[in-house]
């Protein structure tokens, strides 16, 4: 194991390069917490198995001046590891690690705050723990404050100060420190929004000056668009380490299989669970519910605009004349999205064959990514009479596939258009002298 | 999607033990703002949460004072040592400002646990933020101290000059047990159970109260002739040092120097040692506090 450290970068070398650095750690409960676990253990005179485990695997990447490079990957994939290696709070098990240059942290903002100091006090406190000297800090101290929006409360013991107030500061301190490499773990998900939107732009701004970043986030419509490299970290090992889109793409289709294959694995729940949720006279019984996707092939996972027929077999012990099927998709959270059924969709059935199926095909499902369950129905021609209901049984996910449409449950399937300035919109005077610039711009 | 490595690098060895601790302390010193606000900022701390702020600091080893004096002055008539209570205070302020150091830096490092999870800086400023904090109370206690001379109107010794450099010795000694307890106490939690004893047992073993001159030179014990006086001189620092402060403030006597540099020795290897053992084990602070 070598690891070597300074403070300041060196001419055509990375400021952070891993090679082959592996972590392991002792699980908790094996270790010994006190002298008396000691001794007692000294008596036994053996020693406990030791419970290993590996978050970070052989990892080799270098990190440059002027790189803004994105960490994605599950839970425990090692990405704090990660991070805590390169700032030196954990030490690797083995294999090289060298950096060189200041790093700054936003893991926890405001981490160190000393409650009794004013926002002040703690400025030159902070500072120190992120490595500042102290005419460092007087040359920065105008600008953290302004950026934090503080006011007068900077005189005020930070106990006083709201959550909010106490981000502001944190992020304000670490930002002006102007690292040579600056650590985002999932930061952007702290303080209001406007305060959200205002780290995001100091975040570009630093990396637009040149700063180099590493930034760990689930959230991948941010890593795309802040930065220029990723890496995808699973199982304590690189699996991509790339062009944001690449990387992001096969990252999300492995998400997508695994997801499928768990689906598959975990599949039904446990009957007496199903009973319950199910219901009728049994006069038409529902006896199959298959989801099929593009390839007819049953699934529990389908993409965004992409077939997705629901096929249902039935028996009927007596010939039934005129019996309703239908559908009900529920979304996750418990809205009720859409209640096909054969009369809304012009097919009567005047008399029921005793065994037989029926399918439901949506030619390009327009649901957007989440979870989603389905209910099946047979009913009589005046819905006084129920035959069969399976109440919310059987589930699907849908992913985004090659949609692009992000936000809320469906994809209206709607169409825009962009007029050219034409006479009419110069005929509302009002809006135009709001609006200058654009009267500029169109007339150049 | 490849992984970069700069192959332009050769393979380098592992450092010799040396360099580690030179880097180390050169780490240490790039702190040294770290180590200052963090003293300014425990001592702000302390003295503006209580009403009295820092007379308190000042009335604690007054009160203490009292409180022997009546024991061993009048409840226990057959002490004969003179000015009782400047004896007493030579003896008191230097063990409290061993006594608190020890304590509160034990708990340095687990104590700031979340911070020590989050961001990187030299370990080591904590433990050392906590014993100069308290060389700072200590140094504003001797106020008290030299109040109490002028009342007993004690002949100092012409070695005074020598005093500063007695702090430094027992600074540095308090320095190196608190960089080994406070390592000690993120691996083992019950250190300050174990410690309180020991320390209860220290106090005792130190001639602070009661004059070392008082320890029998022989004692039989197990046959042997045991001369405690000089073991407790020589097995304890912290006796050693009270002695060196009596000797420049209550006796004024120039101090003897194979003991001054007996103990100085012993104070270095302390520190020494308790500065490999902590920077031996901090790299695993982040995993275990």
């Amino acid at each position: 194991m070598i690891v070597e450290r300074s403070h300041a970068p060196l001419p055509a070398t990375p400021l952070v390069e891993l090679r082959a650095v592996s972590r392991r750690f002792v699980k908790r409960a094996e270790r010994h917490r006190s002298f008396q676990d000691l001794f007692i253990r000294l008596l036994r005179g053996r020693k406990p198995p030791q419970d290993l485990f590996w978050p970070l695997r052989n990892v080799s990447l270098a990190v440059h001046p002027g790189d803004s490079i994105g960490v994605i990957g599950p839970n425990g994939s090692g990405k704090s590891t990660l991070l805590k290696l390169i700032t030196g709070i954990l030490e690797p098990t083995g294999g090289e690690l060298y950096v060189h240059g200041r790093i700054s942290s936003l893991l926890e903002l405001g981490a160190g705050f000393q409650p009794d100091l004013t926002g002040r006090e703690n400025i030159y406190l902070n500072g120190s723990i992120y490595g500042l000297t102290r005419a460092e800090i007087d040359a920065r101290l105008d600008d953290i404050i302004a950026y934090a929006e503080l006011g007068d409360f900077i005189d005020t013991p930070v106990r006083h100060y709201s959550s909010g107030m106490h981000v502001r500061l944190g992020f304000a301190i670490a930002i002006y420190t102007e690292p040579d490499l600056l650590l985002v773990d999932e930061v952007l998900a702290v303080g209001d929004a406007a305060f959200q939107r205002k780290c995001l732009h100091s975040i570009q701004q630093y990396r637009d000056r040149g700063g180099t970043l590493f930034l760990v986030s689930h959230d991948l419509d941010a890593v795309q668009s802040i930065c220029k490299r990723v890496i995808w970290l699973e199982d304590g090992e690189v699996q991509a380490d790339g062009a944001p889109t690449d990387v992001v793409m096969a990252y999300l289709n492995h998400v997508a299989q695994t997801e499928q294959e768990k689906t598959r694995r975990a599949g039904i729940p446990s009957s007496a669970e199903i009973e319950n949720r199910r219901w009728g006279t049994g006069k038409v019984r529902i006896t199959a519910v298959e989801l099929l996707d593009t390839d007819g092939q049953p699934s529990k996972v389908f993409y965004s605009g992409a077939p997705l027929s629901v096929r249902l077999r039935y028996v009927a012990a007596e010939p039934v004349a005129n019996p309703v099927f239908g559908l009900a998709i529920h979304h996750d959270s418990g809205a009720h999205i859409a209640g096909p059924n054969t009369r809304f969709g012009g097919l009567e059935i005047p008399r029921l064959e005793p065994v037989g199926s029926l399918t439901y095909t949506i030619p390009a499902l327009p649901l957007l990514e989440g979870q989603y369950v389905i209910s099946v129905a047979a009913v009589d021609s005046v819905d006084s009479e129920t035959y069969d209901y399976h109440d919310r049984r059987y589930p699907f996910q849908v992913f985004p596939g090659q949609a692009n449409e992000r936000y809320g449950l469906i994809s209206l399937g709607g169409e825009w258009r962009l007029d050219p300035a034409s006479e009419s919109s110069q005929a509302d005077p009002a809006l135009e002298a709001r609006r200058p610039e654009a009267v500029a711009q169109t007339r150049s | 999607m490849t992984v970069e490595t700069s192959s332009a690098q050769q393979p380098r060895r592992s450092p010799s033990p040396i360099a580690v601790v030179a880097h180390r302390l050169a780490e240490l010193f790039r702190y040294r703002d770290l180590v200052r606000n963090l003293v300014v900022s425990e001592l702000k701390a302390r003295y503006k949460n209580s009403v009295l702020g820092f007379v308190w600091s000042l009335l604690n080893p007054l009160g203490m004072m009292v409180v022997f004096t009546v024991v061993f002055g009048i409840l226990w008539p057959n002490n004969q040592i003179e000015k009782y209570p400047l004896f007493l205070l030579c003896g008191l302020l230097p063990w409290n400002y061993f006594s608190a150091s020890v304590v509160s830096s034990m708990n340095s490092i687990v104590g700031n646990g979340s911070l020590i999870k989050k961001v990187y800086f030299p370990r080591e400023v904590l433990p050392i933020a906590t014993v100069l904090a308290q060389l700072a109370n200590f140094l504003l206690a001797f106020i008290v101290l030299f109040a109490v001379l002028l009342i007993f109107r004690s002949n100092l010794s012409p070695w005074l000059w020598l005093l500063p450099v007695i702090i430094l010795i027992q600074t540095a000694f308090t320095l190196g047990i608190a960089l080994i307890l406070s390592t000690l106490n993120v691996f083992y939690r019950d250190t300050a159970i174990v410690m309180e004893v020991l320390m209860l047992a220290w106090f005792f073993l130190t001639p602070i109260f009661y004059s070392i001159k008082q320890l029998p030179t022989h004692y039989p014990f197990l046959g042997m002739n045991l001369d405690v006086h000089r073991i407790a001189y020589i097995v304890n620092p912290m006796a050693s040092l009270v002695n060196m402060y009596r000797d420049m403030l209550y006796y004024g006597y120039r101090t003897d120097p194979d003991f001054f540099f007996r103990t100085a020795a012993t104070a270095l290897a302390v520190l020494a040692f308790g500065y490999w053992f902590f920077i031996r084990y901090s790299s695993r602070f982040g995993e275990e506090v």
